[in-house]
């Protein structure tokens, strides 16, 4: 096909996705963004507020509400420490189970399978076992935000290794043998060959596990709904738990939702975006 | 050219057929569109809506909210342009989210036949719902275990009649639990503690955060004149240290940590059920779990009794906590037919035979219609036990927790010092704090513009 007819058939070639990305994307996006400025009970039955929306996230009757601050940083150190954990263990993991040692496969499946349970069941699961162990010494998941915290990034991390790990155990049977062999030859240990010669040649791999443990520790809901549901008091509420909770706890404050909505969206764009930018320039051609 | 002309033909036809496509029959009877709160009940009101649409021909729809999903679904579903015509209202909050949506009820058939007239939910100076059904609460006690206690020689008391008011109860519980050992040995029961654990956890809390706070609430609306469900924008928490001895007492005459209290501890239900616990603060409902033989629960009907949750201040006069988180309410925007089917359903449900046997036996509710009598009386005994403390001349609590402002903040702030007062990690001033600045916070906020 020449480049004018390529042109002249694009739209019709288009037009579907495009339609759908529009009805299921792009028309509600711009309508959240909307309602964020509105007063409104179902969507279709809004009056315009302004800005109003956007101060009661941080002012509550006149007064600083630092709800959602503390929502914010506990949700960044959590994305922070659970993408740490989970990217330098399943990096690890994926190391041991390429050396060709006995029972590899099966040792990927079983790493693998506790990322097929839902984020809900997993952590009803997981909360049984934490009370068990914790009730013996008089303490309970809840007890404080940081036996909360913890007990998220135990279930996450458990969750997430083996996904990560797939995809590193691909990037790493990737690196073409004849480097290694150069490096070897150069004299190059162990060490330096992993520092020198693996990970440059993973960094692709790189940005896109820790993408997704970065987005997916923005995002958290289930695991924060059922392990914890923002307990105690709301200390560990989570972004989108928070954002669940405004929207439905409080009597009117759905624009204040919506609006946290929005802030949680232009927040998560731009840490991906400058997360990609980061990684990918390090990447070796 | 051909081609655009064939396409543009067939576009308009479609445009044309639509407009001619609309259902005619359904414009003049009207329809119904039930939201339905209780996933219990589901089957139940699907029957019902079937039997009624090949009775009279008029269409009912029925979708049940999954647990604890009402408001969401609620939300959704009404944006749509098939909207719930009756749907279910909780609280005077809800009412004020929903206000542009309910339809004032003061004039209907239903209405008339309320038997008590301060079960609805008014707001905006009109009817927005009329309860559904009515449920009680109290502290339900095992009666033969503690028939049998009260023979004892060393008991507290000698007859269960004694027990009618908060020192007593107070006593007896303690006496109990610091003699289980000697009293399992005695009766050949296997009693863990008095009281069954006060679980702080989402599935439980309410019933302190809401029941029991729904106390103090009523004995300081009382004083204060106002509407008992409707209550006041401002509280003083007159009656915070009688909550705090009901508290302390469930708390230490029971035998769960009271440090692990915040993630359940302890099954409340199935302690009681077991015959591990005498006593259970919790309402009618629970009787269809204690009586469901696929439970597997030691206790029968004949061994549950329920008794007011003695609050030292009124006790002569206290009766059960009798009210309703379900007002049904029909919607305001629904055209003039849909408003009438719904209300005609809503009539035929409590007075028709089938619609009342279903209420009372498949449903198990208590229904508050005047039409319910005679065979159509509750089955429920710990309903029932409501009407005696009535008739004794006592005098029924109102469910004045229903004036909460921002319910699930509210409660979760109280329930949130509560925790923290029990594991011995914060005081009881936070809980007050919580409980009446908490209360001003969340007013305002509920009701500014």
């Amino acid at each position: 096909m020449n480049g004018k007819s390529m042109k002249k058939y694009f739209p019709i070639f288009v037009l579907p996705t495009m339609v759908a990305f529009t009805i299921g994307f792009i028309v509600p996006f711009a309508y959240g963004i909307f309602l964020s400025f509105c007063k409104f009970t179902t969507v279709t039955d809004w009056s315009w507020l302004g800005l109003r929306n956007y101060t009661r996230i941080f002012f509550v009757n006149g007064k600083l509400d630092t709800t959602f601050i503390h929502s914010l940083w506990y949700t960044a150190l959590f994305t922070i420490v659970s993408m740490l954990i989970i990217n330098v263990v399943s990096f690890a993991i994926a190391m041991l189970l390429t050396k060709g040692i006995k029972g590899t496969n099966l040792f990927r499946t079983v790493f693998f399978m506790p990322n097929l349970i839902g984020g809900i069941v997993l952590s009803y699961i997981w909360l049984m076992i934490f009370n068990a162990v914790l009730s013996s010494y008089s303490k309970t998941i809840i007890s404080t935000q940081w036996y909360a915290f913890w007990g998220m990034i135990i279930v996450v991390c458990w969750q997430q290794i083996g996904y990560m790990m797939i995809i590193y155990v691909a990037g790493i049977q990737n690196v073409p043998g004849d480097l290694i062999e150069a490096a070897m030859i150069d004299g190059a240990n162990s060490a330096q060959r992993l520092r020198y010669v693996i990970i440059p040649m993973l960094m692709p791999t790189i940005s896109t596990c820790t993408f997704l443990t970065l987005t997916n520790g923005f995002k958290l809901f289930d695991q924060n709904l059922a392990l914890t549901g923002g307990n105690p008091g709301k200390l560990s509420q989570l972004l989108a738990l928070n954002i669940y909770d405004t929207m439905y706890g409080t009597t009117g404050w759905q624009g204040v939702g919506q609006a946290k909505a929005v802030i949680f969206f232009i927040l998560v764009a731009v840490i991906a975006v400058a997360q990609n930018k980061l990684t990918t320039s390090k990447e070796v051609q | 050219m051909k081609m655009r002309k064939a396409v543009s033909l067939a576009l308009s036809a479609a445009m044309i057929a639509s407009v001619f496509a609309m259902p005619a029959s359904a414009e003049e009877t009207g329809k119904v569109y039930y939201l339905n709160f209780k996933p219990e009940a589901d089957q139940a009101w699907q029957d019902l809506a079937a039997l009624y649409t090949e009775q009279t021909g008029v269409p009912v729809t029925v979708l049940t909210a999954a647990s604890g999903q009402y408001n969401t679904t609620l939300q959704s579903e009404m944006a749509k342009s098939e909207m719930p015509t009756i749907f279910n209202v909780g609280n005077n909050d809800a009412a004020n989210t929903w206000d542009n949506y309910t339809y004032d009820m003061s004039g209907t058939t239903l209405y008339d036949h309320l038997t008590d007239k301060s079960l609805v939910v008014s707001y905006n100076d009109k009817v927005s719902g009329v309860a559904s059904f009515i449920e009680c609460y109290g502290i339900i006690y095992n009666k033969t275990i503690l028939e049998q206690y009260c023979a004892m020689d060393s008991a507290v008391v000698s007859s269960i009649d004694e027990i009618n008011n908060f020192e007593t109860l107070k006593a007896v519980a303690e006496d109990i639990n610091s003699r289980v050992d000697e009293i399992n040995d005695e009766l050949g029961t296997f009693l863990t503690g008095a009281f069954a654990s006060a679980g702080l956890d989402d599935g439980s809390s309410w019933r302190f955060s809401g029941h029991l706070a729904g106390l103090p609430l009523y004995y300081e609306f009382k004083d204060d004149g106002c509407d008992l469900v409707a209550g006041e924008g401002e509280i003083d928490g007159t009656y915070l240290d009688q909550y705090k001895a009901v508290w302390d007492m469930y708390v230490g005459t029971s035998s769960a940590d009271p440090a692990t209290l915040a993630s359940g501890a302890l099954n409340a239900e199935a302690e009681f059920g077991m015959g591990e616990a005498v006593f259970y603060q919790n309402g009618d409902w629970e009787y269809s779990a204690f009586t469901n033989p696929d439970n597997g629960y030691e206790v029968t009907g004949d061994d549950i009794g329920m008794m007011p949750i003695y609050f030292g201040v009124d006790d002569e006069n206290e009766g059960l906590a009798v009210g309703t988180e379900n007002y049904w309410a029909v919607n305001s925007q629904a055209s003039e037919a849909d408003i009438q089917a719904s209300l005609d359903f809503l009539e035929w449900v409590i007075t028709s035979d089938e619609g009342r046997d279903s209420v009372n036996n498949v449903m198990g509710l208590t229904a508050p219609y005047d039409t319910f009598e005679g065979d159509f009386a509750t089955a429920n005994l710990l309903a029932r036990a409501a009407n005696e403390y009535a008739a004794a001349g006592k005098t029924s609590v109102a469910w004045s927790f229903n004036a909460t402002p921002n319910v699930d903040d509210w409660r979760a702030d109280v329930v949130s010092a509560l925790t923290a007062y029990t594991d011995g990690s914060g005081d009881w001033d936070a809980v007050k704090t919580a409980f009446v600045d908490g209360w001003a916070n969340q007013w305002t906020l509920a009701h500014e513009e």
